[in-house]
C-alpha cells in the first residue's frame, strides 16, 4: 500500500508541474502584447516602462519562469496585476462561492442519480427508465445557458419566487462565512443556478448507476440474496446498490473537476461570484498571476479527485490495493 | 502562410516608402499596377458586435470605386499591438470612446494628428504629418481664452476632415436605462450617460433604503487614484475622492474643491481651495495636502496623468488654503486634464507609501480608501458589490444614502434585473438591443446618450494607396454612413465627420459635416488624380 500511495503522489506531482509550465507557456502565446492590457498603450512612454518594472514585466523571461515556480511551490502567487489584492485571498474567496454552489449542484445531481439509476436498473424497460432516459438526456444536451435562462424567466422574472441574480441581496449585511451559508437569503439565490447544474450533470451517475446495477443483477450474489428470501428493497439498496457504488465514485470525482471548469456558463448566467467567471475576467483582463493561479488550482483539484479515486478504490475494492489486479 | 507573406510585402513596402521618403503619392513599383487588397483590422464581435459587421459594411463598400478591402476582426490586444505599437496595419476600425478627458480638444485634435505623436504608443497611428495642422494644434494648445481658442480649434477640424487621414465613421450614443419609479433627479452628462457623478450626486431615491442600485457587468478592479486608467475606475473612486475641479455635466470644467481659479499670467495658476473641508477620517484638508497629491502623482509616474503633468514645473503652497502652479509652457488643457482629472489624496496615508508590506505605491490595493469626497466607502464584496454612504459634511451633500453598485453577469442579466426593479440603473452602456427591448416597459426610462465618442477608420498614411489623399477623401465619399448608424448601431448614432463631435457643442465646427454616399463623386476625385480602372473594373495607380 505504501508504495502503490508514494507512486501515486509522485505521478500527481509531475503532473502538475507540466501543467504549470504549460500555463505559463500558453498565457504568453496569447494574441497581443503580453503587457498591452495590463498596461494600456494610450499611455506616456515613461509611464508604461514604470508599470512594467512595477509588475515584473521587464525581467526576462526565464526569470519571470522562476519566480513563477517558487510560487507555486509555496502557493504564495503575488499580487493581481488588476486589484493588487493578494492573489491567494483572491482565488480562496472565489473558490468557496464555487465550491458552495458546485458541491450543492453535483450532491443532487449525484444523490438524484443514483437513486434514479438504481430504481431505473430494478424496472428496466418500464416507463420510469424510457422517461428519466429521456428527460436526463434532453438536459445534459441543452447547454446549462439555456435551462439557466428558462428556469429564470419562469421562476424569476415571471413567477417572481427567486431572485435572479448574485449569492446575497444587494446590501444585505451578513458578512460572515457561516451567517451567510446559512441565511434564507443565500438559500433563496442558491436554488435556481443549483438547479440548473442538477438537471444538466443528472444524466452521468444516474446512467453509470442504472448500468452498474444491471451488471450486478445478474450476479450470483444477489440471486442467492433472492433466494434466502431477502425483501427486494433490502436486495436493491443493500446487496446490488452498495457494489454498484464503485462507478459512482469514479464519476463524482471527475465530474467535479469537469463541473468546475463548466462553471463559467453558470456563473454567468446567475451573476455568481465564483471562480470560473474570475478565470475569464482574470485570463481576458491578462492578469497573469491570477489566471495562472486559477487554473493550477483547478488542474490541482482535477489531479487531486483523481488521486483520491485511486486512493479509495484500494479502499472500496482490496484486489486494487494489493496489487492482484495489476 | 498566404498571410504572412502577404503582411510581408506590405510592411517592406512601408518601409520603402519611409526610407525612399516618397511625398504623397504613389511608389515607384505601385505606378499604373493594380490597387493591392488591403486589411481592414478591427475587434472581434465578442468585444463589440457592432464593429466586424461595420467592417464588413465598409470592405464592401470599397468595391464600389474597385479597391478590394478585407474585414479581419481580431482579438482587441493583437490589433492594439499592431496598429498602435508596431504601425503594421493598413486599416483600423476603433472606437475613441468619449471619456471626459476628451472633451477639451487637445486628444483629438493635437494627440491624434499631431506628426509629433506618430511613435510608439502615440494616438497618431494614422502617421499623418501635415505641417500647418502642426502649427494648429500646437497654437491652440497655448490659449487660455477659450473663445479665442475656438478659432484654430475649428480651423484644424476642417483641415483634418479635408485631408482624411482617417474617417468618422458614427457618433454613437450610449444606451442606458433606469427605473423612473425607483430614482430621480439623475444628471447626464456628456460621455458618461446617467452614470456621472453628478447623478451620484443628484439622484433620489423613491422608497426603499435610500441605496440606489447601479448595475454594471464587471467589477471594479481597484479604489487606488494613483494607478487608475480607465473610465470604470474613475466613476467609483470620483465619489470618494474630490478633485480641484470637475468637468460639468455640458463637458465645461468647472469650480469644486476649489473656491477659485486664475491665471496670474499665462505660466502662472492660482488656486484656492475651500475652507472647512475633511478626509473622512476627520483630518482637515490642507493646500500642504495639494501640493503632495500633485508632487506624489509626478514622483510615482502615476500612468494616466504623466503626460500631462509634465507640464507642471512645480507646486508651491502660497498661503493656509492656496497653491500655485508653475507651468513649463502656456497649456490650456491644465484645466481639464489635471485640475479636474488629478483625485486629491491626503498625505497622512500616502506619504507612508511605499511602505508598510507595501513595495510599489501602483500596486496598492487601497482596501480603505479615505477621501474628501460626496461618499465615503462602506465595503466592496468582490465580484458583487461595492457600497459607498453620503458624506453628510461634504460641501455638496448627496441627495441619497448611497450608492450600490452591483455587478451583473451579462448585459442580459442585468436588463432583467432593471425589468424586476432589483436594478435602479446602469452605470455604463448597455447594448443597443436591451435597451430596444427595455424600452416601453412600465416605468423604464431606456434611451441613448449622447457622448463625444466615434467610431474611427484609421488609415495607414505611410503605405499606398493610403498616402494618396484623393484616394482617402473618394473612401470618405463611399463609406455607407446611414446604413452603419441605422442598421448596425440600430438608430443609436449619428453620421459622422469630424473629429469634435456636435455632441461636444462648444468645441465643435458646424460647417464640418457627414457627406452623403457618392460613389460618381468619388470616381472623379480618382481620376482627376490620375487612378484607372482595368477591365475587371479594378483601381489602378496613377502610372
Amino acid at each position: 500500500m505504501g508504495t502503490y500511495i508514494a507512486r501515486r503522489l509522485a505521478h500527481a506531482a509531475l503532473t502538475l508541474l507540466a501543467v504549470a509550465t504549460i500555463l505559463f507557456v500558453l498565457f504568453r502565446l496569447m494574441p497581443g502584447d503580453p503587457t498591452a492590457q495590463v498596461i494600456s498603450p494610450a499611455l506616456d512612454g515613461a509611464a508604461q516602462a514604470r508599470l512594467k518594472a512595477a509588475f515584473g514585466l521587464d525581467r526576462p523571461l526565464w526569470q519571470q519562469y522562476l519566480i513563477y515556480l517558487a510560487n507555486v511551490a509555496t502557493l504564495e502567487w503575488g499580487q493581481s496585476f488588476t486589484t493588487f489584492e493578494p492573489v491567494a485571498r483572491i482565488v480562496a474567496d472565489r473558490m468557496v462561492n464555487t465550491l458552495l454552489l458546485m458541491s450543492a449542484g453535483l450532491a443532487m445531481a449525484i444523490g438524484f442519480g443514483g437513486a434514479l439509476g438504481m430504481l431505473m436498473a430494478w424496472r428496466r424497460g418500464g416507463p420510469l427508465d424510457i422517461g428519466a432516459t429521456l428527460a436526463a438526456l434532453v438536459f445534459q444536451a441543452a447547454p446549462p445557458f439555456v435551462t439557466g435562462i428558462l428556469l429564470l424567466m419562469v421562476l424569476s422574472y415571471n413567477l417572481d419566487l427567486l431572485p435572479s441574480a448574485g449569492m446575497l441581496t444587494p446590501g444585505s449585511k451578513l458578512f460572515g462565512l457561516w451567517e451567510i451559508v446559512t441565511s434564507a437569503d443565500f438559500l433563496s439565490h442558491l436554488v435556481l443556478p443549483t438547479a440548473a447544474i442538477t438537471v444538466y450533470y443528472l444524466a452521468t451517475p444516474m446512467l453509470i448507476m442504472r448500468d452498474s446495477m444491471l451488471e450486478v443483477m445478474g450476479s450470483d450474489y444477489v440471486e442467492f440474496a433472492r433466494a434466502k428470501g431477502l425483501s427486494p428493497a433490502v436486495v436493491m439498496v443493500r446487496h446490488a446498490a452498495r457494489n454498484a457504488l464503485l462507478g459512482i465514485v469514479t464519476v463524482a470525482s471527475l465530474l467535479l473537476g469537469f463541473a468546475i471548469g463548466g462553471q463559467v456558463v453558470v456563473e454567468t448566467v446567475f451573476s455568481w461570484p465564483g471562480m470560473g467567471k474570475l478565470m475569464v475576467e482574470a485570463a481576458t483582463r491578462h492578469d497573469y498571476p491570477v489566471a495562472q493561479a486559477t487554473f493550477f488550482m483547478l488542474a490541482t483539484l482535477v489531479v487531486g479527485l483523481n488521486l483520491l479515486t485511486d486512493l479509495s478504490y484500494g479502499w472500496l475494492d482490496p484486489r486494487i490495493r494489493t496489487g492482484h489486479a495489476r | 502562410m498566404r498571410r504572412r507573406t502577404f503582411l510581408q510585402s506590405s510592411s517592406a513596402l512601408a518601409g520603402t516608402a519611409m526610407l525612399g521618403g516618397l511625398p504623397g503619392g504613389a511608389g515607384a513599383q505601385t505606378a499604373g499596377g493594380v490597387v493591392e487588397k488591403r486589411s481592414l483590422i478591427t475587434a472581434t464581435a465578442q468585444l463589440d458586435p457592432a464593429r466586424p459587421e461595420i467592417a464588413r459594411l465598409i470592405a464592401q463598400a470599397c468595391q464600389k470605386i474597385g479597391f478590394n478591402c478585407e474585414a479581419n476582426p481580431m482579438d482587441y490586444n493583437q490589433g492594439i499591438q499592431k496598429v498602435v505599437m508596431e504601425h503594421d496595419y493598413e486599416m483600423f476600425l476603433v472606437i475613441l470612446a468619449g471619456s471626459p478627458i476628451r472633451i477639451d480638444p487637445q486628444v483629438f485634435i493635437y494627440g491624434m494628428h499631431h506628426s509629433g505623436e506618430h511613435r510608439r504608443g502615440g494616438f497618431n497611428w494614422m502617421g499623418y504629418a501635415n505641417p500647418k495642422l502642426d502649427a494648429l494644434a500646437v497654437q491652440q494648445e497655448g490659449m487660455l481664452d477659450l473663445e479665442k481658442r475656438k478659432a484654430p480649434v475649428f480651423e484644424a477640424q476642417q483641415m483634418i476632415y479635408d485631408d482624411q487621414p482617417g474617417t468618422i465613421v458614427a457618433y454613437p450614443q450610449l444606451p442606458m436605462a433606469h427605473r423612473s419609479d425607483k430614482v430621480k433627479g439623475l444628471v447626464p452628462q456628456l460621455g458618461e450617460g446617467i452614470g456621472s457623478f453628478w447623478s451620484d450626486i443628484g439622484m433620489e431615491p423613491i422608497g426603499g433604503d435610500g441605496y440606489v442600485v447601479t448595475g454594471h457587468n464587471a467589477d471594479v478592479k481597484h479604489l487606488n487614484p494613483i494607478s487608475a486608467n480607465d473610465i470604470f475606475e474613475f466613476y467609483e473612486i470620483g465619489m470618494i475622492y474630490d478633485r480641484l475641479m470637475r468637468i460639468g455635466p455640458d463637458g465645461k470644467p468647472t469650480l469644486w474643491a476649489a473656491k477659485s481659479v486664475t491665471a496670474a499670467d499665462d505660466k502662472t495658476i492660482d488656486v484656492t481651495i475651500r475652507s472647512g473641508m475633511k478626509w473622512h477620517d476627520g483630518k482637515p484638508v490642507t493646500a500642504e495636502d495639494v501640493k503632495f497629491t500633485f508632487d506624489y502623482h509626478l514622483a510615482q509616474k502615476a500612468p494616466f496623468f504623466l503626460a500631462y503633468l509634465r507640464n507642471i514645473e512645480a507646486v508651491d503652497v502660497t498661503g493656509a488654503d492656496s497653491v500655485r502652479f508653475r507651468l513649463t509652457k502656456p497649456f490650456a488643457p491644465i484645466l481639464s486634464t489635471v485640475l479636474a482629472g488629478v483625485f486629491l489624496i491626503p498625505k497622512h496615508v500616502w506619504e507612508r507609501i511605499p511602505g508598510g508590506g507595501v513595495d510599489d505605491a501602483l500596486k496598492f490595493a487601497n482596501e480603505n480608501p479615505i477621501g474628501s469626497g460626496p461618499f465615503k466607502f462602506d465595503h466592496w464584496r468582490r465580484g458583487q458589490e461595492l457600497k459607498v454612504s453620503a458624506n453628510k459634511e461634504h460641501f455638496s451633500p448627496p441627495k441619497c444614502a448611497g450608492n450600490l453598485r452591483v455587478v451583473y453577469g451579462s448585459h442580459d442579466a442585468m436588463a432583467a434585473a432593471l425589468e424586476k426593479g432589483e436594478c435602479h440603473r446602469t452605470r455604463y452602456a448597455i447594448g443597443a438591443s436591451h435597451v430596444d427591448q427595455l424600452k416601453g416597459k412600465p416605468n423604464i426610462v431606456a434611451k441613448g446618450y449622447p457622448t463625444h465618442g466615434f467610431y474611427h477608420l484609421a488609415y495607414n498614411n505611410k503605405i499606398a494607396p493610403f498616402n494618396n489623399p484623393a484616394f482617402r477623401q473618394a473612401l470618405n465619399l463611399v463609406i455607407p454612413r446611414q446604413q452603419i448608424s441605422e442598421l448596425v448601431l440600430l438608430g443609436y448614432a449619428e453620421p459622422g465627420a469630424s473629429v469634435i463631435s456636435p455632441a461636444n457643442a462648444f468645441w465643435h465646427n458646424p460647417a464640418v459635416k457627414a457627406p452623403a454616399e457618392d460613389t460618381k463623386k468619388a470616381r472623379d476625385i480618382l481620376q482627376k488624380a490620375g487612378f484607372t480602372w482595368d477591365g475587371q473594373g479594378k483601381l489602378k495607380y496613377p502610372a
